[in-house]
């Protein structure tokens, strides 16, 4: 097991220099000039090229991307333009705040998430299962911005239960946690339901009745523990993409995460702040997936003893 | 809970003053769309409200009415100007003291101004010490020292400049002009103005704590050498969503509406039985335009552009868009600012557009693209769409292009892009700031209006200099009207007022004199 992780992690570091990269290439070809951007109404022209040579920017793009990589490599990576604050600190700064955040959106997702999933599996194509299936449907396709607007209006301005934005305590998050996490809810619900029907049609649950198991005990005994593997995968990454940025629900709800982070270094051309921000989301996103594929081993036996064969 | 704690601890002094909405002190709750970055005004060229309440300047631009503003002493009791125009000689107040408890003393002005100049601080608002003998020396590295800055004795400072420059004390009352004290500056290093801790002025107001992307807030300096400011706090919140704003104004969660950040609730609060009382609005003295790059065709002639300024019905616009807030501006300079007087009205005719059209080659019309900034208000995009409406009738078959706004700079700054509408308002009272910036031979390249005028270029650069007032007023009117009748380089649209809508507790808001969203809280106040 610990070998397969090295393995992993080891595998995930060209996968890290790739996107770097991609994304140095990339924000180089489309327009954009920070220092300009930086002046913005004022720009002058002479104090545009002078600060852009301070600040090493007019270097080659490949002496850019390597000052960046060996810094990176240093655990340095670097300074914002725009925020002129250390890249490292601004991340680590904002990332509490996007863990938090991230923490409670899932789970508000699996409170609603599994329950429905269960019982829209369990009174198959009855009202109930159209109810939560209906509701699922209406948090995956419904975007943030409106689902966060209506419950400001809603809980905030006309109910007065809630603060309209913010982020100065738990009441602050419990609105930006229903809303994220009621669209990642629809995914796990239909998830579970489709797993544990599929499970439900094995021969073992069909020996559980027939053994005169009450069909709570089939389903809480047999069927969810094999019905739910594909869900906890699905749940790791999901917590992966969570952190990585609710850009806009951080937005509309005032909460200086990591998603504030990036949408204001893509706007500002923040090179430094940007590929700092696409670095650490990346790495969640790897952590995430191995900690579901350690998970799925731990919850299967049969991928754990793939694993120890040396097939992931 | 235990994430409670840590976040009420992270939040800070913020968090505890939002978390009770009855607040027991003076506190002035306002917001912001965008995080200030840095305290640290010569680190930026927008932003000033931290930089306006924490510092003072030597001297100080105050708002004597509605549009009109006084330059008064700040810093500097008083001065005297050479008469060759070349040397200014402040005279500090004595006993002035920064929020360490540091005295202020000439050298800390000379200090502020080399930091500026210094290569190594970076710094973005260098522009308005051009003139100052030595500055580009200092910039460039090739010195270590100003020439034109000296500290003549304790409270003495003077200023020497490398030509005569009639804007230079009102240059001074811009929020670029801030004073800094050196030991602590120094000792911040690149730091200065990121934290409290290594934030410091001689303001009315102390910045207490500073959350990135989230609030800051100030508390009163009860030392303040004019007296305690009547306010005990300011807490400036980060909201970058509009109607979140909306949203926390009506559930009494902040104290002033800015009007500017959401234009298209005008109606609503002017409408608004609870909120029209208090809606508080005073002149911008600015100026809303469309820009057009001559280097692009059709607008290389000039029968085009002279087509495209009568194309445009400017009084609707004003109507429809700006609910009748503003007035009509025709030259380049807007009501309010010093020299202003009417100019010849550009006539809205459709017809005689045509015939202009025709008579440059374009008998069936032409095609012009105008640019947008996606993330930018939704009045501008409003505005090319009226456009594109009105001046079809004229002949013009407009093209929108939207781009994102590093795009826009970008390609503004290459002298790329195509017309496009945005407003400007005085930094300082002097018509320099919007010739200069427009028209000067840097400033028509690098807003892209490229209009190669070499008799406006002159006509500017004299007028920096000029020392006799009436003289320099006369000639700034005589080329805002080659500008725009001659040349047709930019249709001059309206300056609007800037309107706000406030909280009953809050009394003497009072709209400075250029319209800004940033100013002075010193004399705000909430009532009990």
């Amino acid at each position: 097991m610990l070998m397969f992780a090295i393995r992993r992690i080891l595998v995930s570091i060209p996968v890290l220099i790739g996107i770097t990269a991609i994304l140095f290439v990339m924000l180089n070809v489309i327009p954009g000039d920070p220092v300009a951007l930086l002046m913005k109404e004022h720009a002058s022209p002479e104090v545009i090229a002078r600060v852009t040579a301070q600040m090493h920017l007019d270097d080659p793009l490949w002496t850019r991307y390597f000052r960046f990589l060996s810094g990176a490599l240093q655990g340095d990576l670097g300074t914002s333009i725009k925020l002129n604050r250390s890249v490292t600190s601004l991340i680590m700064k904002a990332f509490p705040n996007t863990l938090y955040l991230a923490a409670c959106a899932a789970v508000v997702s699996w409170i609603i998430g599994i329950p429905a999933g269960i019982l829209s599996a369990v009174r198959r194509d009855s009202f109930i299962d159209r109810f939560f299936m209906g509701f699922s449907l209406l948090g995956v396709s419904m975007p943030i911005f409106w689902s966060a607007l209506l419950m400001q209006y809603i809980f905030a301005l006309k109910l007065k239960w809630l603060p309209v934005s913010g982020f100065y305590g738990f009441e602050y998050v419990i609105m930006p946690a229903i809303v994220l996490g009621w669209s990642s809810a629809g995914v796990i619900a239909r998830l579970t339901r489709s797993s544990l029907l599929e499970v439900m049609r094995h021969d073992y649950i069909r020996t559980a009745r027939a053994k005169g198991l009450r069909e709570v005990g089939v389903i809480s005994g047999h069927a969810l523990k094999n019905a739910l593997i594909p869900v906890v995968t699905i749940m790791a990454i999901q917590i992966a993409s969570l952190l990585s940025g609710a850009v806009i629900t951080e937005a509309i709800f005032g909460i200086p995460g990591v998603g504030r982070i990036s949408i204001n270094a893509i706007q500002a051309r923040d090179m430094p702040l940007l590929q700092g921000s696409v670095l650490f989301a990346t790495v969640l996103v790897i952590l995430g997936n191995l900690v579901a594929d350690i998970l799925y081993s731990i919850l299967d036996p049969r991928i754990r003893s793939q694993m120890g064969r040396g097939k992931p | 809970m235990k994430n409670k704690v840590r976040l009420l601890l992270a939040s800070g002094i913020a968090s505890l003053a939002l978390m009770s909405p009855a607040i027991a002190d003076q506190m002035l709750r306002i917001s912001y769309t965008d995080d200030p970055k840095s305290a640290d005004v010569q680190m930026t060229t927008d932003y000033y409200t931290l930089p306006l309440n924490v510092y003072d300047r030597l001297i100080e631009a105050e708002t004597t009415g509605p549009g009109t503003s006084a330059l008064v002493p700040g810093l500097a009791e008083s001065w005297e100007v050479s008469d060759d125009g070349l040397v200014y000689t402040f005279h500090l107040r004595q006993g002035v003291k920064f929020h360490d408890g540091a005295e202020l003393t000439a050298d800390d002005v000379v200090y502020t101004f080399d930091r500026m100049l210094n290569p190594e601080t970076r710094a973005l608002g260098t522009d308005i010490l051009n003139f100052v003998a030595g500055a580009q020396d200092r910039l460039d590295g090739k010195a270590d020292t100003v020439t034109g800055l000296n500290a003549i004795d304790k409270y003495t400072v003077q200023l020497t400049l490398s030509q005569p420059y009639a804007a230079f004390l009102a240059l001074m009352a811009s929020p670029q002009a801030s004073i800094y004290n050196r030991a602590f500056t120094e000792a911040a290093g690149d730091q200065f103005g990121l934290t409290p801790e290594t934030t410091n002025g001689t303001g009315p107001f102390i910045l207490q704590s500073y959350e990135l992307n989230d609030s800051q807030m100030l508390v009163a300096n009860k030392d303040y050498f004019r007296g305690a400011p009547k306010l005990d706090r300011i807490l400036i919140r980060v909201i970058s969503d509009s109607e979140t704003l909306r949203l926390l104004f009506e559930t009494d969660e902040i104290d002033v509406f800015d009007m500017d950040y959401a234009s298209s609730q005008t109606p609503y609060f002017y409408a608004s039985d609870t909120w029209k009382d208090q809606i508080r609005s005073g002149p911008r003295v600015g100026m809303y335009y469309y820009h057009i790059n001559q280097a692009i065709k059709p607008f290389d002639d000039v029968r085009v552009r002279k087509a495209f300024q009568m194309a445009i019905n400017r009084e609707q616009i004003l109507e429809k868009n700006f609910y009748g807030k503003g007035q009509l501006e025709n030259g380049v300079m807007p009501r309010g600012l010093s020299c202003y007087e009417p100019a010849t009205p550009i006539e809205y005719n459709p017809a005689k557009a045509k015939e202009l059209l025709a008579e440059a080659g374009y008998p069936d019309g032409v095609e012009i693209t105008l640019a947008q900034v996606s993330s930018w208000s939704s009045k501008w995009s409003d505005m090319n769409q009226i456009i594109q409406a009105q001046a079809a009738e004229a002949g013009f078959t407009v093209k929108i292009k939207t781009m994102d706004e590093a795009a826009y700079f970008a390609q503004r700054k290459a002298g790329a892009i195509d017309a496009y509408t945005q407003s400007w308002s005085a930094d300082f009272n002097d018509p320099d700031n919007f010739f200069y910036t427009f028209f000067s031979e840097p400033g028509t390249k690098v807003r892209a209006f490229n209009n190669m005028d070499q008799e406006v270029f002159d006509g500017i650069e004299k007028a920096r200099s000029m020392t006799d007032p009436e003289a320099r007023c006369a000639l700034y009117r005589e080329l805002g009207e080659r500008i725009v009748q001659t040349d047709a380089a930019w249709v001059p649209l309206f300056s609007l007022d800037h309107s706000y809508v406030v909280q009953p507790r809050v009394k003497n808001f009072v709209v400075p004199w250029n319209g800004w969203s940033d100013m002075n809280y010193y004399k705000m106040e909430i009532a009990e």
